[in-house]
């Protein structure tokens, strides 16, 4: 190796803790990136991976457009001279008595083995040598066959009970599933039975030999899908969430690759000065080049590999929490983190030194520009900072710029949005030099009243080192935004969430749950003749699809929507439901804004007698969905689509009634008699809210990361600055400062730094937040968030901060109080 | 007579970031043969470190001409000027500018590295000719502030340039050890015929010298014998 | 399933083999309460009733063969058969359609002779909503879309399955023949252990069939033998398997033969076989009127059984010599979804003397037992 390249590569043993800082840094913004970014995909493989397994090898599958199919259909498919094989099934989810929500479905073992000969399999070939057990999946009244990992996870075999919602039922054996989806099979003949569909399937898979022959004679009334419309669908209900996961991970390889950057500046600041006496003894500038990239490429290489090492064990935490949510939301999922590659550590590798690279480009370049006079006395550089810092604040202007326009470009694709968002965020951080130069009185001040004369020094310090301050308090900002910006963009959300329930859900009491336990018709009937209600609405929502895109449909009894709740609408008031009792409907927001539909157009759906035509009457706010959602009246709703499932059932009473109590305990009484569940009106809202939780506990955690990231940042920005000012201690300590003065001194800096980072983010952090807000979500989910202003994620931020700035200079105090007492005015 | 190693032309430098400042060089000229020893003399700011920064060609001067070696520096471009640096000038800096991160020995083998001759003997040679054998193996924060400086001549020594570039030499230094280098340096120059150009505050270097430069205010203004400024 | 598909069907085919044994294992164990009726009485005959299903009894089976011509002179076999085997005689919920009471099997092949081209599919549901019945008062079978029903004296039997298709209508040219005893076929020496069993041995049969690859429907002409069987308990657990001959002979007699197989490869004393004349007179064979010579034997790569693949058969009493060879000798069924049994069932075609008299004839032969033993199955 070349002598130049081993000047270069000695700081790293040297300078330790330094280097295990950089290291750091480098590790961790690969982790962020290779955490977030490898459970997004192994969460969202999962999810197709798990639509492929159920979807076997089914081409179709058929269905009414909303609401079970009528099983005597099924015979017509039999005989239909298009259908190779066909499958009913009924596909729901049971609620385990330990709460979680696991697929359910009923199948015909016959049947379904020409479409999923696996699971099929599964149902008959177990026990073979012991004849009791070989028919039992189909005899038992309660047999089930459970899932192997959902078995070993609830410690279930063979014979064993498993206690659900709706009863116990017994495990006759267990089956491999490769997918990601904990799966309960139960012979079609009791699953109809369990779900009180007698008479009814779901849908039926197909495998079809003449699509069109088919769908002439089954359009009309039916909802014909093929595998591919059905994975499109499914990815279509996916998409809003999958950009979300992409956005969190851009973010994470934003905020990684800023940190890199961060390190790979400091590593050009601390060998300025190396290189300019190599240059003056005549080295040349490649060689330079070469001795710098070695160095940060081996940082690169080693935070790399240990960030891919660090990011695959995030992702085990991740890809849970992504499950979740998912699950939550969407479609019961749990995706297993995927196994430790070397193209993991590879891939962290080359994310590593890729950012370095990148990292180190703009400052490396800086490092062969800059003549070596300059290079050789830190002081004259430092001289122009301030300029430095003016001309890097005007590339920040235009990069704002920029970020305007591509924010304000109308109808652009989301992608566009996010650019907007990342180069606001960079812009901002360009600002950061001038800043520093502009509160530099007042910091003197602030800080010279915490600390007197070290404070003023301190703030003097921040101010002469700009080349390392301003970056160092770039990054800080940045992730203090990024917590700021997220957490009041979430803090809105969570609002407008509580205003909208305020707004809606007015109901006493709920019985049924959606996905789970249905209202039978007849306790509907039962409850809307109890003297003295006020009203009961019978909720249904399904799922339809509106222009090939799923969208939802909910069945509601107009009147008394119309009379107990005050919907938030975009425009006019509880009048909007006039037409609704006519025939009409109301759409969300997310539908109006989606398929680009007013007040007063027609909307066509495709129902079970074919098409139904309805004028939209009002547009009303909603989070439930960003797919859309229609609004109708029940009578409409059987009308267009003859399905009577009640899936949630809102009792209404009169506020003034004094038989209130009364009423409430009755409903009770009856719910309970039929083994429904039911919860009140709190309960209600805080099931959403716990679920509008979970699903931003990803967002949290990456907001956590940033915050880290942020924090290996700002310690080595601090360690840096300490090292490089090691001689001027030894003035310190000349002109009569003590120990304490100096740590003081240390300590002020790293707060100062933290103040000012702050102070930014509080501006850039809540214009994130609107961003996100009116940009980010607005595109992706169409709805519109009101912005609350809540003190909380600024309060959180602040801790935060101070703690970080604090936490990071701890070691340079350390090192303060332990070594200042030697310290002269030397070369190192 | 022969060619003038140095020949330097109304010289002007302003620093165009320092408005505040009249520029540090105003038409200096001067010429130095080959073999001489030069004290650049003058007070802090007058002008010596810029004059010297250009002569290295690590500057550009704003205005005027040097030649080194009979080549002007603009004309050579930066590779021109890298390997003039590389090739043909030694450095001797104030405060060493030793490479903190190289032993002895490392510090001066990287300037053969560099012209491509990586003579361990030659390097080991080198340190022993300025006292330091037995030390090669220290790093420079463990010697003490003479060694360093023997560190930073063995180094500008040992590629045999033409001209050594010494600025304030034993500025750092007390006065027993600053003339004990001043005494290597400028023995090691003549021995060789190397042209050695010190730049200083102190009249003591100027005792070592053949010639005295005295700069005022960016200009060279008088010339006396080396002898003349003790005095 | 055409035989091309076969080899990637096989290892599934093998499991459930596995599973099915293990299904109708389960069915021999009587359930509690009532019984399935045994055959043990001569059964009093009824037509078209006895057609139909009798549910009583656990096992049951429509069994269609034939040997087909196109316009051309090509030569075709084709099997179709319905099985129903009880689970439980009285099903859990009667009113709901899909609890099991019994379990509908089919069987279906094409054999075209020119190729060597032997092709099957099978079928298995319950009852279900529409997909399975067999009515009890007269033939009117049916399993998803395939289907038997007879309606006057012409029987109609439909089936489709991915390219194969075959569309006949059958007319009985001779009245039903009973076997055994009245219609009691003995299938061993226990009480109950036999059958009650019927056919028709002369069927003329027209209508189409299409063999996978082909385009379009073939018309065809030729001769189909029907049997109906039914009883609950008929296979011992030495019973190893059995062959069965349908024969057509040119001089107009049809010839039904089985022989059942046991365990120490010794055949089974009741083993028997009816000779039907021109005129449609039946001839019980006892099993010291038939002799039978294996002259060839045919090993299946598929399953690994070796089939007897050539006979020389001597009945007795009519002096008819005959000698059979299978028209294509791969007609081996390897069912996974329905009985789970391996067996070989095709067309065959002889030459020989009837009564001095030369003659050729075809039929249709099944053996079973070859590759694994079915003993206590049915």
């Amino acid at each position: 190796m070349k002598i130049v390249t081993k000047s270069f590569l000695r700081y790293l043993p040297r300078r330790l803790s330094l280097s295990l800082l950089q290291l750091m840094g480098v590790a961790c913004g690969v982790a962020a990136v290779v955490g977030m970014t490898m459970s997004a995909i192994t969460a969202l493989a999962s999810f197709s991976k798990a639509v492929g397994f159920l979807s076997g090898k089914a081409t179709h599958s058929v269905q009414r457009p909303a609401g079970p199919m009528e099983e005597k259909a099924l015979a017509d498919l039999a005989r239909d001279p298009s259908v190779e094989h066909f499958s009913p099934v009924i596909d729901r989810r049971l609620r385990l008595s330990n709460g979680d929500l696991v697929r359910f479905l009923g199948i015909d073992p016959f049947l379904d083995r020409a479409i999923r000969p696996e699971i099929a399999d599964a149902e008959l070939k177990r026990d073979t040598g012991n004849p009791e057990g070989a028919l039992s999946f189909l005899l038992g009244d309660d047999a089930v066959l459970v899932d192997r990992e959902l078995a070993q996870q609830l410690k279930l075999s063979s014979g064993a009970i498993l206690q659900t919602t709706r009863g116990s039922l017994r495990v006759v054996g267990t089956f491999a599933n490769p997918s990601g989806d904990p799966l309960v099979l139960m012979d079609i003949a009791n699953a109809q039975r369990l779900f009180a569909l007698q008479g009814f399937v779901d849908r039926a898979d197909l495998i079809l030999t003449d699509e069109l022959g088919f769908r002439t004679r089954w359009e009309n009334g039916f909802l014909i899908q093929s595998g591919r419309q059905r994975s499109i669908i499914f990815s279509a209900m996916l998409g809003a969430f999958r950009l979300n996961l992409e956005a969190l991970s851009l973010l994470a390889l934003f905020v990684g690759v800023f940190l890199i950057y961060n390190t790979a500046m400091f590593a050009v600041v601390n060998r300025r000065r190396d290189s300019g006496v190599l240059r003056s003894l005549g080295a040349r500038r490649h060689e330079i080049i070469v001795a710098f990239l070695t160095e940060i490429l081996i940082l690169g290489f080693i935070g790399g590999a240990l960030g891919g090492v660090i990011g695959y064990c995030l992702t085990r935490f991740l890809t849970a929490l992504i499950g979740t949510s998912i699950t939550d939301l969407y479609f019961f999922l749990r995706p297993e983190p995927s196994a430790w590659s070397s193209w993991i550590l590879f891939a962290g590798i080359g994310l590593g030194c890729g950012a370095s690279m990148l990292g180190g480009a703009l400052p490396l370049w800086e490092i062969v520009r800059t003549d070596p006079v300059k290079a050789l006395s830190g002081r004259v550089a430092d001289r122009q900072s301030g300029r430095n810092a003016h001309r890097t604040s005007l590339a920040g202007l235009l990069i704002l710029a920029i970020s305007v326009i591509l924010l304000t470009l109308p109808h652009t694709h989301i992608y566009v949005g996010f650019a907007g968002v990342f180069s606001f965020l960079i812009g901002a951080s360009f600002l950061t030099g001038t800043v520093l130069v502009a509160v530099h009185p007042g910091l003197k001040w602030l800080l010279g009243r915490m600390g007197r004369l070290p404070g003023k020094v301190a703030a003097g310090n921040i101010r002469q080192n700009l080349g390392r301050t301003a970056v160092a308090v770039a990054a800080f900002m940045v992730a203090l935004s990024m917590s700021v910006g997220l957490g009041a963009m979430i803090g809105s959300f969570r609002q407008s969430l509580v205003w909208w329930m305020g707004s809606q859900l007015q109901g006493e009491l709920y019985i049924g749950k959606i996905g789970e336990a249905d209202v039978p018709e007849t306790f509907y009937e039962e409850v809307k003749r109890m003297p003295g209600l006020g009203g009961a609405d019978p909720y249904r929502k399904v799922q339809v699809l509106y222009r090939g895109l799923p969208v939802y449909v909910a069945s509601v009894d107009a009147s008394v929507v119309q009379r107990f709740t005050h919907f938030g609408w975009l425009k006019g008031g509880n009048e909007n439901w006039e037409p609704v009792k006519r025939g009409g409907v109301v759409i969300s927001e997310s539908f109006a804004r989606r398929f680009k539909v007013k007040s007063g157009d027609t909307v066509v759906l495709g129902g079970a007698h074919g098409p139904a035509e309805l004028k939209v009457g009002g547009i009303f706010y909603d989070y439930t969905t960003e797919h859309g959602l229609l609004m109708m009246d029940r009578s409409t709703f059987l009308r267009v689509f003859g399905d009577h499932t009640i899936n949630s059932l809102a009792a209404f009473i009169d506020p003034d009634n004094p038989r209130r109590q009364e009423l409430i305990q009755e409903i009770k009484r009856r719910a309970e008699a039929r083994g429904l569940p039911m919860q009140t009106q709190s309960q209600l809202r805080a099931s959403i809210l716990k679920v509008f939780d979970n699903t931003f506990a990803v967002t949290r955690s990456m907001r956590a990361l940033a915050i880290v990231v942020a924090f290996f940042g700002i310690a080595g920005a601090l360690l840096t600055l300490f090292m490089e000012r090691r001689r001027d201690f030894g003035i310190y300590r000349s002109l009569g400062f003590s120990t304490g003065q100096i740590a003081t001194m240390t300590l002020l800096e790293g707060l100062g730094m933290g103040v000012v980072s702050y102070l930014l983010s509080i501006g850039v952090g809540t214009i994130l937040a609107i961003l996100l807000i009116n940009v980010i979500n607005l595109r992706s989910f169409n709805w519109t968030i009101f912005f609350y202003f809540d003190l909380g994620p600024y309060v959180w931020t602040a801790i935060t901060a101070l703690v970080a700035s604090l936490g990071a200079a701890a070691y340079p105090i350390w090192k303060v109080c332990r070594t200042y007492p030697q310290m002269q005015i030397r070369e190192e | 007579m022969a060619e003038p190693v140095i020949r330097v032309v109304d010289l002007w430098k302003d620093y165009a970031d320092d408005l505040t400042n009249a520029p540090a060089l105003r038409g200096s000229s001067l010429e130095i043969d080959v073999g001489e020893i030069i004290a650049l003399y003058g007070k802090s700011g007058s002008g010596k470190s810029t004059l010297f920064n250009l002569i290295a060609g690590l500057d550009h001067p704003t205005k005027g001409c040097i030649e080194v070696e009979g080549q002007d520096l603009e004309l050579l471009g930066e590779r021109g000027r890298t390997n003039l640096r590389r090739f043909r000038l030694g450095f001797v800096f104030q405060f060493f500018n030793l490479l903190p991160t190289l032993t002895a020995f490392e510090n001066v083998f990287l300037s053969l590295e560099l012209v491509a001759r990586p003579d361990t003997e030659m390097a080991s040679s080198a340190l022993r000719e300025v006292g330091l054998a037995g030390k090669e193996h220290r790093y420079p924060n463990e010697l003490s502030g003479g060694e360093q400086q023997r560190v930073a001549i063995a180094r500008a020594i040992v590629k045999r340039p033409s001209i050594i570039l010494a600025d304030e030499p034993t500025g750092n230094l007390d006065t027993a050890t600053g003339n004990q280098i001043l005494d290597l340096l400028t023995r090691r120059c003549r021995e060789s015929r190397t042209t050695l150009i010190m730049a200083t505050h102190a009249p003591l270097t100027c005792h070592y010298a053949d010639r005295v430069l005295k700069m005022v205010d960016g200009v060279v203004v008088e010339e006396t014998p080396g002898e003349a400024v003790v005095r | 399933m055409t035989s091309g598909e076969w080899r990637v069907a096989r290892k599934r085919t093998a499991l459930w083999l596995a599973v099915i044994v293990g299904v109708i294992l389960l069915s021999c164990i009587p359930s509690s309460g009532a019984e399935w009726k045994q055959a043990v009485e001569p059964w009093t005959w009824s037509f078209p009733r006895d057609h139909g299903s009798h549910p009583d009894f656990r096992t049951e089976w429509w069994y269609f063969t034939g040997n087909l011509e196109d316009t051309a002179g090509k030569r075709y076999g084709y099997q179709l058969t319905f099985f129903r085997q009880g689970v439980n005689l009285q099903p859990k919920d009667p009113q709901n359609p899909w609890s099991i009471r019994d379990l509908y099997l089919a069987h279906f092949t094409l054999t075209d002779v020119t190729p060597g081209q032997f092709s099957f599919a099978e079928h298995l549901s319950r009852k279900g909503p529409g997909f399975a019945q067999a009515a009890q008062d007269g033939m009117d079978v049916h399993l998803l879309n395939w289907s038997a029903k007879m309606e006057g004296n012409t029987v109609r039997i439909e089936a489709r399955d991915h390219e194969m298709e075959l569309s006949l209508k059958l007319t009985p040219t001779k009245p039903v023949v009973l076997h055994g005893e009245h219609g009691l076929s003995k299938k061993g020496a226990k009480q109950g252990q036999s059958s009650y069993y019927y056919s028709f041995t002369d069927l003329q049969t027209d209508g189409t069939i299409k063999m996978p690859g082909s385009q379009f429907p073939i018309r065809v002409r030729g001769t189909s033998w029907f049997d109906h069987e039914f009883g609950s308990n008929q296979l011992a657990q030495d019973q190893t398997g059995w062959d069965w001959f349908s024969v057509h002979l040119s001089d107009g007699q049809d010839l039904m033969i089985y022989f059942l197989r046991r365990s120490d490869e010794s055949v089974e004393p009741t083993s028997s076989g009816t000779l039907v004349t021109a005129t449609g007179g039946a001839t019980h064979l006892r099993l010291a009127d038939i002799s039978i010579e294996v002259l060839d034997r045919w090993k299946s790569q598929r399953s690994g059984g070796t089939y007897p693949s050539k006979w020389r058969i001597f009945i007795r009493p009519a002096n008819i010599k005959i000698v059979l060879t299978p028209l294509v000798s791969n007609q081996e069924l390897v069912t996974g979804g329905s009985t789970g049994v391996t067996y070989w069932e095709g067309a065959v075609a002889g030459t020989g003397t009837s009564g001095g008299k030369r003659v050729t004839c075809e039929g249709y032969v099944e053996m079973t037992g070859y590759a694994g033993s079915i003993g206590g199955i049915f």
